[in-house]
């Protein structure tokens, strides 16, 4: 078994579009089956009925709101990415976003420090905290599930107790105009910064050693163990990185509140678990591990947003809105297995 | 040293420990913790907290996990609270209503885990949003006032030195207990959970044990959703906002396996007391009630290494991932 295994995960099979030109049909096919076609007829269908039946969806304002929210949770959802392709998962993102967006207005409003300074020292915080949990997750070969249960408790409740549960609200004006300016009338920046981070994660993944690396031992831990590849050091910078990246999300919903709020990720952050499950599991990232879609996860986003505004615009009432995510994460994950089961039959039968 | 040893790999001798030395520094340190009424307020928390820990243990017993738990019984206490009010049910139709909506939220987790192959971890972070948001949207955010004067008078009645709420929850952990240590499908859950390859090989059904387990789970919370009602005099949608954490606590604490198979309804009782016990230690001993959490989550961490260990020991291989 192992060395089947071995084989598989040694050679990591070409993503779509880089297959052998003999199976070019079977790549179009394939695309046309996959998540992101799937994703990008949605959104369509979705923009079109909002856009004929929600009135003010169209509407500038509106579409400003829903970029700015693409932005920041676009990030969410990319960080939660960085450690699902470990298999595990990190309960505790939007606690580790919020103690680091704390970490950046403490720097900036009681150490003095400029801002970019102060950014980085906030992702090297986000960072740290990862990096912590990914050394409790392989030094105890535990679930990250309840490694982070813990740690998102423990982060959280010393960050309110070291910060008493004050906020940051004399962020530099720099930043909070830049969290409202609109370019063309209708784009946040903070949708370009998502799509750097994500263009910054497509590259790290498809073209470097290191993000090869990352994905053959989120596939297969053992047999890249034995081919050679240092997994638990792996496993703790796919965590860092999703904490860096989460420390990202925080100063941009900082940015968008205009302050740093101990509580704008809802109690231990868990409020922040939804959109960053929803992105890369509806772009078609696998919760076993070794897979990722940048590109997927960013149309997920996309496709909440739409619906969740939609939703807003047609003013069935914000709670509903969280009962229809949940559907839209069933009615996918269940959409998924089927196709996956259909995928399966056909290839059976030829 | 073989003492120690023994005490370690025994499930419920250390924490017994625990909660007695515990229990007799605060008493030390505070001596009013040992008051009638303060010693009731814990045993009412105990008895709410036993009931859905044992929800989720009884998932983790297969292996899996119930985020939709806080939900379910959110779900359920509005059910409840709303029938009385909204519609005028007696008490007893209002509570078979709303052990009906929590058996069928259960069972819904648990087929959709079987049918989808997936991880319960994906499914019931689905379901949670989708139960919470129908409590939310139905109530709106208000809680429903209109509950029973018999249902409020069960959560402060007293019988004897003891809260009626725990007359409740001790045959339900003896049932479970029971249910787990000598009926047929209890001991197929354990086998099941322990490894599901194996036991479906000896003719286990998978979809019995994945779809009873979270059924169960369901059941549970729906019991512990009303108690909530009872306890709190009203039906407010945010119950169950807390349950998480203590919920994965106590049945950690008390040596349960993230991995399945094994479960112990008396240690997460003693699970249960300690995380009690810290609540009550750090509210007299007025500090921030962050500590609990920080504490908490230090105590998760805690046991499951201890657990950990002690499973390298029984000489278990060590699991990488849940399935």
């Amino acid at each position: 078994m192992n060395v089947t295994a071995l084989s598989t995960s040694s050679r990591p099979s070409p993503p779509a579009g880089e297959r052998e030109p003999a199976a070019k049909n079977r790549a179009l096919s394939g695309f046309l089956g996959s998540n992101i076609f799937g994703l990008i007829i949605a959104i369509a269908v979705f923009v079109l009925l909002f856009g004929l039946f929600a009135n003010g969806f169209l509407s500038k304002v509106n579409i400003y709101s829903i970029s700015r929210s693409i932005g920041i949770n676009g990030v969410i959802g990319l960080a939660m990415m960085t450690v699902l392709v470990t298999g595990g998962l990190n309960l505790g993102l939007g606690a580790i976003a919020v103690c680091s967006a704390m970490v950046v207005g403490w720097s900036l409003q009681n150490l003095g420090l400029g801002i970019a300074p102060s950014l980085m020292i906030g992702v090297l915080a986000g960072a740290a905290l990862g990096a912590v949990n990914g050394l409790i997750v392989v030094t105890t070969r535990l679930h990250s599930f309840v490694v982070t249960l813990a740690t998102m408790s423990i982060f959280f409740g010393t960050m309110i107790l070291l910060s008493g549960a004050q906020g940051f609200n004399a962020l530099p004006r720099v930043m909070t105009t830049f969290g409202r300016i609109r370019m063309y009338g209708v784009v946040s920046p903070l949708l370009l910064i998502m799509l750097l981070v994500a263009a910054i994660l497509y590259y790290i993944y498809r073209y470097t050693a290191f993000g090869r690396e990352m994905l053959a031992a989120g596939a297969n831990p053992f047999a890249a163990k034995l081919s050679g590849l240092p997994v638990e050091r792996l496993f703790v910078w796919c965590h860092a990185l999703c904490g860096a990246i989460g420390a990202i999300a925080g100063v941009m919903a900082s940015v968008r509140n205009g302050a740093v709020v101990p509580s704008m990720a809802g109690p231990l952050g868990a409020d922040w678990l939804l959109p960053a499950f929803l992105a890369p599991v509806l772009g078609g990232t696998l919760l076993t591990g070794g897979s990722v879609s940048v590109i997927g996860a960013i149309l997920g986003t996309i496709f909440v947003e739409i619906i969740t505004s939609g939703l807003y615009m047609l003013q069935i009432g914000e709670f509903w809105i969280q009962t229809a995510l949940g559907l839209v994460l069933l009615g996918a994950i269940l959409l998924e297995r089927g196709r996956a089961a259909m995928a399966l039959q056909r290839s059976t039968r030829r | 040293m073989n003492l120690i040893r023994n005490a370690l790999r025994a499930d419920s001798l250390g924490l017994l420990l625990v909660v007695l030395i515990g229990g007799a520094a605060l008493s030390l340190a505070r001596p009013e913790f040992l008051t009638a009424y303060n010693i009731d307020v814990i045993l009412v928390g105990f008895s709410l907290t036993v009931i859905y820990a044992l929800g989720q243990g009884v998932i983790i017993a297969i292996g899996h996990m119930n985020l939709a738990l806080g939900a379910t019984g959110c779900l359920v206490a509005v059910a409840f609270g709303g029938s009385m009010q909204v519609w005028g049910l007696p008490v007893w139709a209002a509570m078979l209503f709303g052990l009906l909506i929590g058996t069928f939220c259960g069972f819904l987790n648990g087929w959709l885990t079987h049918k989808s192959g997936l991880t319960s971890f994906i499914i019931t972070l689905a379901t949670l949003s989708i139960f919470k948001g129908i409590s939310l949207g139905i109530t709106q955010a208000q809680p429903f006032y209109g509950v029973a004067d018999s249902v409020k008078a069960f959560g402060s009645d007293r019988w004897g030195p003891l809260p009626e709420t725990l007359l409740v929850a001790l045959p339900i952990v003896i049932g479970v207990a029971l249910f787990l240590g000598k009926m047929i499908p209890g001991r197929q859950m354990l086998a099941f959970g322990g490894n599901p390859n194996a036991a479906e090989l000896s003719g286990i059904s998978r979809a019995r044990m994945v779809i009873l387990a979270h059924t169960l789970s369901g059941l549970l919370a729906a019991i512990a959703g009303m108690m909530s009602v009872a306890r709190l005099q009203l039906a407010s949608p945010a119950i169950g906002d807390e349950w998480l954490i203590a919920s994965f606590a106590a049945p950690v604490i008390g040596g349960a396996v993230l991995s399945g198979g094994h479960l112990s309804v008396v240690g997460t009782c003693l699970g249960v007391l300690i995380v009690s016990l810290i609540n009550q230690a750090l509210v007299m001993l007025a500090v921030d009630p962050f500590y609990v959490q920080v504490m908490l989550g230090a105590l998760i961490l805690g046991a499951v290494g201890l657990n950990r260990l002690r499973e390298s020991r029984l000489g278990n291989a060590p699991v990488l991932r849940l399935s």
